[in-house]
């Protein structure tokens, strides 16, 4: 059996470790986060006007299109662990149709006159619906007759909550930190220099950061610089394996946005402009972004964002993995015993890179077998879109976990693999509550374990040769 | 007046009037609104006209939902292709459309038209018998009851007259013509609007889901 990123690189701490420490740090958020500075009826009126700005067609159209048919109840792994009716999909949108009859609607005079204004008390009651209870995972529009797409709806209404400052603590206060400080707990550029240092001085890996010009830009996320650095290590021990010309841009390195995650869409902005601009300047043709689900939404399917006008190509880290998989560019040694694939619903459902992290499997002849409910039909993890820190959210969280835990269980392996922070972090909070046999492994971390050196490498690849 | 000329002059025609012009005027309300343009690179140049599949496959949920589904969906399609037949299949129906249009064709033997009507009927009990007991599933609204009563009530009343149950014949033919006029009124302001709806939110979100190369 091959050696595992946590066995070898002990100079690093085990993502157990960083679980635990993320957990102590997460309890450290609430007493952060900002208090509301603004009147009720302005926090109301924000929140209304945000969500008659944000309404379109697409957004009027679902609004109308529901039937209450009860489809969606079952598709949901809050309702399906709770069996509670608030949590039903269909329930996340009732405020946002409530606001879009009474102020955009068609029959706007009628609803005016028939419905109750929304209050205060309707947006805080919507916090737990829209950011405890949805992961945006998106499950619920694959069985919907109607195909409404209520994760859609749902994230137009957390934008709404930012404007009536109605964040939940734990996002407010990264959101906060993010917006001011331009971190993610405490992930500075000086925090991604020291951790490039550590990975060169403890593990002889070289990470080029700010090289003037690159052919790839790499991007980090905290949980690499401020807990566990073995998914940066990874990165650049696939990285120099290939012998790529890649860089990690200190002015644009942090995959972790909490704009989208909270629903502040200018923070949003904000934070993929200034990649945007790093890998503009150094001239990259294509720029990775870090195992960090969200991060694949808030920057490559960003409906803002040009696409075809940019001059570089954005592409996840599972599928820069594949691809070059796919190519034969990437030779990897056999993976023991059997594992699964947990798609993250950004990247997956919500994304679309379904085929090259699967492509990594067959490249590590692995014994890979699918969960009973895979692909565009997997069940979410319980902990995306920012839950994963909602202490709150913690009983919705375990509970759903456990659907997952179902699912692996049945599909045999002994391992699940996930390419995404935050649902890592979740997979090890629910191993650790639930004493799961189940080994949760990071793609990158695994692939770079399974490099296969070749003979006469060059000075980068020595440490990959110890591991293969 | 009588209420049966009541019925089927003022009453049916206002009713359609209402109807045709309640229809456009929501569909115009809400697709005249702009919409956002996407402007992330598609996954494959021409996947996003993929996504128009979904109005069609949507018609049926995918395996993964069997269970969950079946039985929501074997009702209402029951419901839907039943009340289709006696709608456009049955001879006083038939003669209806031909004097507003001048349209006709053939018609179902009685009896079959009787046994349709009935189906529809029990596949609408079935229907509305699982709401009713599954509370936390549905989470319906009053408008949720009215529209299955709207759609009910002509179903019943249609019946009674056929099998000249309760008042006499032309009362409670008068009954169901009204009863068909109250489901024109009430169409274009519930959730009976979904007739049309689900052609553009199944294509939005195939589209929207196809642009990422994701089939759903």
């Amino acid at each position: 059996m091959s050696t595992t990123a946590r066995d070898f690189f002990a100079g690093f701490p085990t993502f157990e470790q960083v679980f635990q420490g993320f957990a102590a740090q997460i309890g450290q958020l609430r007493e952060r986060a900002p208090q509301p500075t603004l009147s009720d009826e302005l926090r109301v009126q924000r929140a209304i006007d945000t969500l008659i700005a944000e309404t379109n067609a697409d957004e009027a159209v679902w609004l109308e299109s529901c039937i209450r048919c009860g489809q969606c109840t079952t598709a949901c792994h809050y309702f399906q662990a709770t069996g509670d009716t608030k949590y039903a999909p269909m329930r996340k949108m009732n405020l946002y149709r409530r606001v879009y009859q009474r102020e955009i609607g068609p029959f706007r005079w009628w609803y005016r006159l028939v419905s109750s204004p929304v209050k205060l008390s309707d947006l805080e009651e919507l916090q737990e619906l829209v950011y405890d209870s949805c992961s945006e995972c998106g499950r619920c529009a694959m069985v919907c007759p109607m195909g409404i797409d209520t994760a859609s709806l749902v994230h137009h209404q957390r934008s709404a909550l930012v404007a009536a400052e109605l964040v939940p603590p734990e996002l407010d206060a990264l959101r906060m930190e993010q917006k001011h400080r331009g971190t993610v707990f405490g992930s500075s550029p000086e925090a991604l220099r020291q951790q490039v240092k550590t990975i060169r001085e403890q593990e002889g890996v070289e990470i080029p950061l700010d090289k003037p010009r690159a052919e790839i830009m790499v991007l980090s996320s905290a949980v690499d610089l401020v807990a566990n650095g073995n998914g940066l290590l990874a990165t650049a021990r696939v990285m120099n394996h290939l012998g790529a010309d890649w860089t990690i841009c200190s002015d644009g390195f942090e995959s972790a946005n909490f704009g989208l995650l909270s629903g502040d869409m200018a923070l949003w902005k904000r934070q993929v402009d200034s990649i945007v601009a790093a890998a503009q300047r150094i001239g990259a043709k294509t720029l990775v972004i870090a195992e960090c689900g969200h991060a694949y939404p808030a920057l490559r399917w960003n409906p803002m964002l040009k696409g075809d006008a940019l001059p570089f190509e954005m592409i996840y880290m599972s599928e820069f993995l594949g691809r070059q998989a796919m190519a034969g560019k990437l030779k990897l040694s056999r993976l023991e015993g059997k594992v699964t694939y947990h798609d993250p619903c950004k990247t997956g459902r919500r994304g679309g890179a379904f085929d090259e992290p699967r492509a990594l499997f067959k490249a590590m002849d692995a014994d890979f077998v699918e969960m009973p409910a895979n692909r565009e039909f997997n069940w979410c993890c319980g902990g995306g879109a920012g839950i994963f820190l909602l202490e709150r959210a913690t009983r919705l969280r375990d509970e759903s976990f456990k659907i997952k835990m179902q699912q692996v269980n049945a599909s045999g392996a002994e391992a699940v693999v996930v390419s995404c922070a935050s649902c890592r972090l979740n997979f090890e909070a629910g191993r650790f509550k639930n004493h799961w046999d189940k080994r949760v492994d990071s793609l990158v971390e695994l692939v770079a374990d399974h490099l296969i050196e070749e003979r006469g490498s060059t000075p980068d690849r020595r440490v990959q040769g110890a591991s293969a | 007046m009588t209420l049966l000329d009541f019925a089927r002059g003022p009453a049916i025609h206002w009713s359609l009037i209402i109807l045709v012009t309640g229809i456009i005027w929501r569909l115009l309300g809400v697709l005249v609104l702009t919409r956002a343009a996407d402007l992330s690179r598609p996954r494959d140049a021409f996947g996003n006209f993929k996504g128009y599949r979904t109005v069609f496959s949507r018609a049926w949920p995918s395996g993964e939902f069997t269970t969950a589904t079946r039985y929501q969906t074997v009702m209402a399609y029951v419901f839907h292709v039943a009340t289709l037949v006696v709608v456009l299949g049955i001879v006083p129906h038939i003669e209806f459309i031909a004097s507003l249009t001048g349209a006709s064709w053939l018609g179902l033997p009685n009896a079959v038209g009787v046994a349709v009507g009935i189906l529809a009927l029990a596949s609408l009990l079935a229907l509305i018998a699982r709401r009713v007991t599954k509370p936390a599933v549905y989470g319906s609204t009053w408008g949720d009851y009215f529209s299955w009563f709207v759609v009910a009530a002509p179903l019943v009343t249609g019946l009674m007259a056929f099998a000249h149950l309760g008042p006499r014949y032309e009362t409670m033919l008068a009954i169901h013509i009204l009863s068909a006029a109250l489901l024109f009124v009430w169409f274009p302001f519930g959730k009976l609007m979904h007739a049309f709806w689900f052609v553009f939110s199944r294509a939005q979100s195939g589209v929207a889901y196809a642009h990422k190369g994701v089939r759903i």
